[in-house]
């Protein structure tokens, strides 16, 4: 340890030298090594502290596994929970630990003290540490996860004998040179925190989880507090935990990473590639606005068949219905969903958005994405996303989601349904609109008795397209644009209050 | 955490009987040395030849340790008579052990 100090402080004048010195041990769950620039610090200690739920133990399971996988052994030992009923949660995701066990990659140290015991005088820990010096040395640990170290803790009525011992143990796990995670829990609005203030001082890395409720959705986040001798991530950073175990996702990186847009790809409309100037370019995020039934989805799906039928993957995001309905109702429109689904061309997948928090959402999405590897991405619609919590949870989701699939050089398609009659207003939609390649909207209009739809792109980057207002009908065969007019004033003349927003409307 | 007390008292029957101790200590650190000096006094002053006391050195004999789940030091476990009592500490408060042991009221 004190080698590798001393020659980082040789190496500052060349910081990125330096973190590759300090010796990492990674945890293998993702997106954490990446927060922890590798992972923990190896040989030493690493906190790790968060209320009850908040998977502080499965961080240190998954930790454990991964070390049992890269001929790194572990010890669990276990102050609060059955050893028995770890193996089985862990079973519930897929984890037999027991093989590991019996290869002695693996063991598990019940260290619960049963409640009949009675204290009486002063003690201390030094036959556990006699036994994880056994245990050590028998199976070649490298790495040692201490669960629930404030059970043990409870046991001594005086703070100074607490420190006194977690001292002691502190010192045996850095002679041993094991990398080490000790979680403990938090209480927030208790004394508990003064209490295991101490333990910040002496990890070399704090970490703290927490699980909270906003808007009745529960988000969980991780937050790097230290990390002595190395750079880490600062900010907190969303994380699920979904059955193959916890998933960090940080904002992969500080500088934006898209793809230039790509070639020109059809729009599946004939007209409407003429509007666009030979069709949307890929890669490109789309903006589809409009007003309740004006068609944004058919337009959607119109792209998507057409796409798919050049063998271009798509993945479709319904948040407003399920698949089957969104199938059956494109029918009419005469568009036949089914095939594309069936030869694996267009996958839909529907979520309530009020089901889970934002991370879960874009963990699913982002999965969905290094899955089915699609070329094109539609998100129905964006203003539902409000419903994972509020129009913040809705931007942090969208635009994750967008970064992801511009650094993939994935077409993204956000629809938007807008609220009110002043449909430009709503463009923005969300604040994304500064990221936003090409906006189309779409209009649903009463002109004297019947209801006229108009198409008009209102901002096409890296294309020329038209600016003229186009009116378009839905038939059972499709989407059938007019002609563009060059000049024509119908579409802002007639209904100034539909685009304009000149407000004798509202 | 309180110690629980234990409230009972053996029966007539296990007065008579050997008192089968297993006392884990490590070394001869100041808690264990304290009760093994500790549990010598208990057993001569309540117990006078109906005691065994077997000490097991953590330090040497971790498995054994293990195999008891003793992860404290020192513990002191009665094996026999029956009920099983397993006490921690150095045993500096006697009448706390007493009472584990359901020795009270028993003594002289």
């Amino acid at each position: 340890m004190k080698r590798s100090r001393r020659t980082q402080g040789r190496d500052a004048a060349e910081p990125w030298k330096t973190r590759k010195e300090v010796p990492k041990v990674p945890t293998g769950i993702t997106g954490l090594d990446q927060v922890l620039g590798g992972g923990l610090p190896a040989g030493r200690m690493t906190l790790v502290s968060g209320g009850a739920g908040s998977g502080k133990s499965m961080i240190g399971l998954q930790c454990l596994l991964h070390g049992a996988d890269a001929g790194e052994p572990g010890i669990l030992v276990l102050f609060e929970e059955r050893a028995a009923s770890v193996r089985q949660n862990a079973r519930a995701r897929g984890w037999d630990l027991t093989p590991l066990e019996k290869k002695n990659k693996l063991c598990l140290l019940d260290a619960r003290l049963s409640p009949e015991v009675v204290i009486a005088g002063d003690f201390s820990i030094k036959s556990l540490l006699a036994i994880l010096d056994q245990k050590t040395r028998a199976m070649r640990a490298r790495r040692i996860v201490i669960d629930a170290v404030d059970a043990l803790l409870y046991l001594y009525d005086s703070p100074l004998r607490e420190r006194q011992e977690l001292y002691a143990l502190h010192e045996w796990l850095l002679d041993r040179g094991l990398t080490t995670i000790m979680t403990v829990k938090t209480v927030p609005q208790e004394e508990s925190h003064s209490r295991y203030a101490f333990l910040d001082f002496m990890a070399d890395c704090v970490i703290n989880v927490d699980q909270r409720v906003t808007a009745q959705i529960t988000t969980r986040r991780m937050r790097v507090v230290k990390y002595r001798g190395s750079g880490y991530g600062r900010n907190e950073y969303p994380f699920v935990i979904s059955p193959d175990g916890v998933t960090v996702m940080p904002i992969t990186s500080n500088v934006l990473r898209h793809v230039p847009l790509g070639p020109k790809v059809s729009s599946g409309q004939a007209r409407l590639d003429d509007v666009l100037d030979g069709g949307y370019r890929s890669g490109a995020s789309v903006l589809i606005v409009g007003t309740a039934g004006s068609g944004k989805t058919t337009l959607a799906c119109i792209f998507s068949q057409a796409a798919c039928r050049r063998g271009e993957r798509v993945l479709y995001i319904n948040f407003e219905e399920s698949a089957e309905s969104m199938v059956s109702s494109m029918l009419s429109p005469g568009l036949d969903l089914r095939p594309l689904i069936k030869n694996g061309t267009l996958m839909v997948r529907s979520y309530l958005p009020e089901a889970m928090g934002v991370e879960e959402h874009l963990f699913h999405a982002l999965e969905a994405l290094d899955e089915f590897q699609p070329r094109h991405v539609v998100v129905d619609a964006i203003s539902a996303c409000r419903r994972m919590g509020s129009e913040f949870h809705a931007f942090e989701y969208l635009m994750r989601l967008l970064n992801a699939c511009k650094e993939r050089g994935i077409t993204c398609f956000y629809i938007n349904q807008a609220t009110g009659i002043d449909v430009i207003a709503e463009v923005s939609g969300i604040g994304i609109s500064s990221i936003i390649d090409t906006v189309v909207l779409l209009s649903h209009l009463p002109v004297g008795d019947v209801m006229k739809r108009q198409l008009v792109v209102m901002k096409s980057r890296g294309s020329k397209s038209s600016d003229q207002f186009h009116e378009f009908r839905i038939t059972n065969r499709g989407f059938d644009l007019g002609k563009a007019e060059p000049g024509d004033t119908v579409g802002r003349s007639a209904h100034p209050t539909g685009f304009g927003g000149t407000g004798d409307r509202r | 955490m309180k110690a629980r007390r234990h409230e009972r008292v053996r029966d007539k029957t296990a007065r008579g009987a050997t008192y089968v101790f297993r006392l884990f200590v490590a070394g001869n650190e100041s808690n264990s040395s304290q009760a093994r000096g500790n549990l010598a006094r208990l057993c001569e002053e309540h117990l006078k030849g109906h005691f065994e006391i077997e000490t097991v050195n953590v330090l040497r004999d971790a498995a054994t340790a293990y195999k008891y789940n003793v992860l404290l030091t020192p513990t002191l476990i009665l094996i026999k008579p029956p009920p099983k009592v397993t006490v921690v500490g150095n045993l500096s408060d006697n009448q706390q052990v007493l009472a584990a042991l359901g020795l009270t009221g028993n003594g002289r």
